[in-house]
């Protein structure tokens, strides 16, 4: 107590009580707060069955099953048709099935809400085994099929059994998504296709932005290139649908690639991006940084010894 | 003797030649011996000085290599990612300048930075200027080219930032071109005057171009010379303090105290704008790519000082936009993009003259109010401030929506209501802070200072021991004027008249009723310091003698 008595009249001892203040709730609200990441761990924590390690070639058309029917059905219907709270989903596709699953939007934790991308809550092998239950028992061919030629999720470590046979799928992989990315050489085709018909949604880098009706367009720089694909394919929410005739395969190749090309590009400008936000960052950083440092300046260089009182 | 205080003899040698010939020693001296006082918030206008010169000097550079042309181009350059893009040659040379041009990257980001931190310094400086008073009389001209160079700063970032043809520019460019659709008759002529046809034709650039780097810098330097030399005049304004008055300037010499802190400061001014252009990215222009009419992207914003006029676009509702005999009048354009920065250019142009009408104060000040004795004025800097605030904040709606998660409808039905009640409550807030800033000055003033010493008398009651201030903040607190309220005098001419017939000649007519009700206003709360003087304080009687001063005060 003596330490504080001493110190509460020094001139920055307000500023430290505000800064502890500042602490004390910044770090306690995010302690207390729901984060979304604890409610999606529930809900894995639901879903998980005693998952099979990977490896197996063949579909395991009854674990597809098993999932539809505990996660799915209640609210989509055991064949699919939908109910007050879900859409119909009969004709909606695998690419559809596989784009909302496997970028952890299905299953929602709240159907009257967009969902934000997150961890999937199967893995790729029960993902699979999901649409081909799909395919065979709802959709029965109808919309379109998951697109196989651009690249899907990377390989996860834990999927497999020792590190050599992560590393050489790992190395396959690699290898087409390259093969996919490089396989587009028309800058222009892709940098057009997409400011014209993306970015006005989500955003000339990617980052996605805001919509009207309290929706929102997500950032799409996490997506792999087939799940960009799959969204074009079957327009979920309020995206619209570009068919095979209005962006043609090859077309949609050279836009992703222009996407994936942009976002790996290096900041030749400097270490500090400022996420790409650009403008309202820039001023932000302007005012907080630059000219706070120079007013600084200018009130330590006319500083003068103040009168005790 | 003299010897120690000699310059050498060559150097006297080449000092009388040039004294014989242009007589430089006397005014030099004068000079060279001006006062500056010595505060921080008088360097503010000289960030935008030194930024300025920044500017000046990357900008002759860019000029050297950027061509300002919208000839159709394909690149090939040494970005590969872009390598055989159909683009403009304005934007092809930015490019080469970014990667082809040694260290060409970095002036072109030290030149976007110090256009940011040029008028963000004029801002706060004329804050400054503003809350202190310093624009009274005699300085009204020199705020009416404050005004002007801001005005212009924001014109001259428009068009640079719109320069280089890429994708934020071109779009930048539209919303130019939609706010001048907006006027009424001659908006389709004045569109078609600037760009030489419809939009985006091929004559745009090179307008601006030669608008960015030969006229507004031309009118801009023009300014800023006539700002010095009426300044050099002038003197700076100062704080009250011992021995400053109307008369006498306290301060450092220009030289060598002035002229070294100031030197000085110059280079810890280009320090920060460097160090920021080598570490912080900004408008990359390479990833954005170039523009074309059919492209359009969400999250792209003008620069800072732009983003007012884009809140108030966003903000303003177009129900009120109408049709007269089939000709559309786009009431939600021409109000929130021309009306709204007019009114808020032309209220800072016209503030001097008001408040010198309102108060019938004709003095010259060279002393600056401290912004609490004059709390009407520091109101409506603050409800100025928030309106602009709330207006830059609306600019970047969409980024807030995103980031912070809000429904983007939310966003501007709030940004709606406080582009009204923000200001309100911020006058209000601000005057009352204001006023019982005055009365603690009052306080202190007669009682000093609380020392923090709790001592018990001999009756057993605790009172804590006021210590007499310094001199230097008694003469600050005693720079108020007693009584500064105009009411009295003025309102009862204006009564009087009513009853005998008698006009004093001030309060004649509307506008006479009109300030003496404006004086009114602004005056009417003003603790009155009449009588107080310094550690006269009664400290045992300290509560009820408080109230009774409390009492006068409220009764007026």
């Amino acid at each position: 107590m003596k330490w504080i008595t001493a110190r509460r009249r020094h001139p920055l001892a307000g500023y430290v009580v505000v800064l502890l203040a500042l602490a004390v709730f910044g770090v306690g609200y995010a302690l207390v707060a729901p984060s979304a990441d604890r409610a999606e761990a529930q809900v894995m924590a639901a879903a998980q069955t005693g998952a099979e390690p990977a490896g197996g070639e063949t579909v395991d058309i009854a674990q597809g099953r098993d999932i539809w029917e505990r996660s799915c059905a209640s609210c989509h219907g055991l064949n699919g048709a939908g109910s007050d709270n879900a859409p119909d989903i009969t004709g909606a596709g695998g690419a559809a099935v596989d784009f909302q699953v496997s970028t952890g939007r299905m299953p929602s934790s709240n159907p009257d809400a967009q969902m934000p991308r997150k961890e999937p809550a199967w893995d790729r092998e029960e993902i699979d085994n999901l649409i081909a239950y799909y395919e065979q028992e709802i959709g029965q061919g109808a919309g379109p099929a998951v697109p196989e030629e651009p690249p899907g999720d990377e390989p996860v470590r834990s999927d497999y059994e020792d590190e050599d046979a992560y590393e050489e799928a790992k190395a396959s992989y690699d290898e087409a998504y390259d093969a996919y990315i490089n396989g587009a050489s028309d800058t222009q085709a892709g940098m057009q296709l997409y400011l014209a018909n993306c970015a006005h949604c989500h955003s000339w880098s990617g980052a996605g932005g805001g919509l009207t009706g309290g929706h929102w367009a997500p950032q799409i720089t996490d997506a792999t290139p087939r799940q960009l694909y799959e969204a074009m394919l079957t327009g979920p929410g309020q995206m619209p649908v570009f068919t095979e005739g209005t962006v043609t395969p090859d077309d949609k190749q050279e836009l992703i690639s222009y996407v994936k090309t942009l976002q790996a590009e290096p900041n030749a400008g400097g270490i500090f991006d400022l996420n790409r936000v650009g403008q309202v960052a820039e001023g932000f950083i302007a005012w907080t940084v630059g000219l706070t440092l120079i007013i600084a300046c200018a009130i330590w260089i006319t500083a003068k010894q103040r009168a005790h009182d | 003797m003299s010897t120690t205080t000699q310059a050498p003899k060559a150097l006297r040698g080449v000092g009388n030649w040039i004294d014989d010939r242009f007589h430089l020693a006397k005014t030099g001296e004068k000079n060279l011996r001006k006062v500056f006082p010595n505060h921080w918030s008088f360097m503010l206008g000289e960030i935008a000085l030194y930024s300025f010169i920044i500017l000046l000097v990357t900008g002759v550079f860019l000029t050297l290599w950027f061509n300002p042309s919208m000839a159709h181009t394909t690149y090939e350059g040494s970005y590969q990612r872009l390598n055989g893009v159909e683009m403009s040659e304005a934007y092809a040379s930015t490019l080469r300048i970014d990667f082809d041009v040694r260290g060409g990257f970095l002036v072109r980001q030290i030149h976007h930075w110090a256009a940011l931190i040029f008028v963000a310094s004029l801002v706060v400086h004329m804050l400054r200027v503003f809350f202190t008073g310093a624009f009274r009389k005699p300085r009204e001209i020199n705020w009416l080219i404050g005004v002007g160079i801001f005005t212009l700063a924001m014109l001259e970032g428009l068009f640079g930032y719109s320069l280089p043809d890429d994708l934020p520019s071109g779009m930048g460019v539209r919303i130019l071109q939609g706010v001048m659709l907006s006027l009424p008759v001659i908006g389709t002529y004045v569109s078609m005057f600037l760009f030489g046809g419809e939009f985006p034709g091929e004559d745009i650039i090179p307008r601006l171009y030669m608008l960015h780097i030969l006229l507004i810098p031309g009118i801009l330097l023009a300014l800023i010379v006539a700002h010095f030399m009426i300044l050099w005049h002038q003197k700076h304004t100062q704080y009250p303090g011992t021995g400053r008055s109307e008369k006498k300037v306290v301060g450092t010499p220009m030289f060598p105290g002035f002229a070294i802190k100031a030197g000085g400061f110059f280079f810890f001014v280009f320090a920060v704008i460097v160090a920021l252009s080598a570490f912080v990215q900004i408008n990359p222009i390479h990833l954005f790519g170039p523009f074309t009419p059919t492209a359009i992207t969400s999250g792209l914003q003008p620069d800072w000082y732009m983003g007012f006029m884009e809140g108030s676009l966003r903000i303003f509702p177009n129900w009120l936009d109408f049709q007269i005999f089939g000709y559309a009048v786009p009431i939600g354009v021409l109000v929130p993009g021309l009306v709204i920065p007019g009114l808020i250019f032309g209220g800072l142009a016209a503030w001097p003259f008001l408040e010198q009408w309102i108060t019938g104060d004709k003095r010259a000040h060279n002393v600056a109010d401290r912004p609490r004795n004059a709390p009407v004025r520091t109101a409506v800097g603050v409800a100025g401030v928030v309106f602009y605030g709330i207006l830059w904040l609306a600019g970047a709606n969409d980024i807030l929506s995103h980031t912070f998660s809000i429904s983007l409808y939310w966003t501007t039905y709030f940004f709606r209501v406080a582009a009204i009640a923000g200001p309100i409550i911020g006058f209000i807030v601000a005057k009352r802070i204001c006023l019982g800033l005055q009365r603690r000055d009052r306080e202190t003033l007669e009682h000093g200072y609380e020392s923090g010493t709790i001592q018990q008398l001999p009756s057993g009651e605790f009172i804590e021991v006021h210590k007499e201030s310094s001199q230097e903040t008694v003469h600050v607190l005693e720079s108020k004027a007693a009584v500064d309220r105009i009411d009295d005098e003025a309102i009862a001419s204006v009564e009087e008249s009513e009853s005998d017939g008698v006009e004093a000649p001030a309060a004649r007519g509307l506008k006479g009723k009109l300030r003496a009700k404006l004086a009114h206003w602004y005056t009417k709360d003003n603790v009155s310091f009449e009588g107080v003087e310094a550690h006269t304080g009664h400290h045992l009687h300290h509560g009820a003698g408080h109230e009774e001063h409390e009492e006068m005060a409220g009764s007026h």
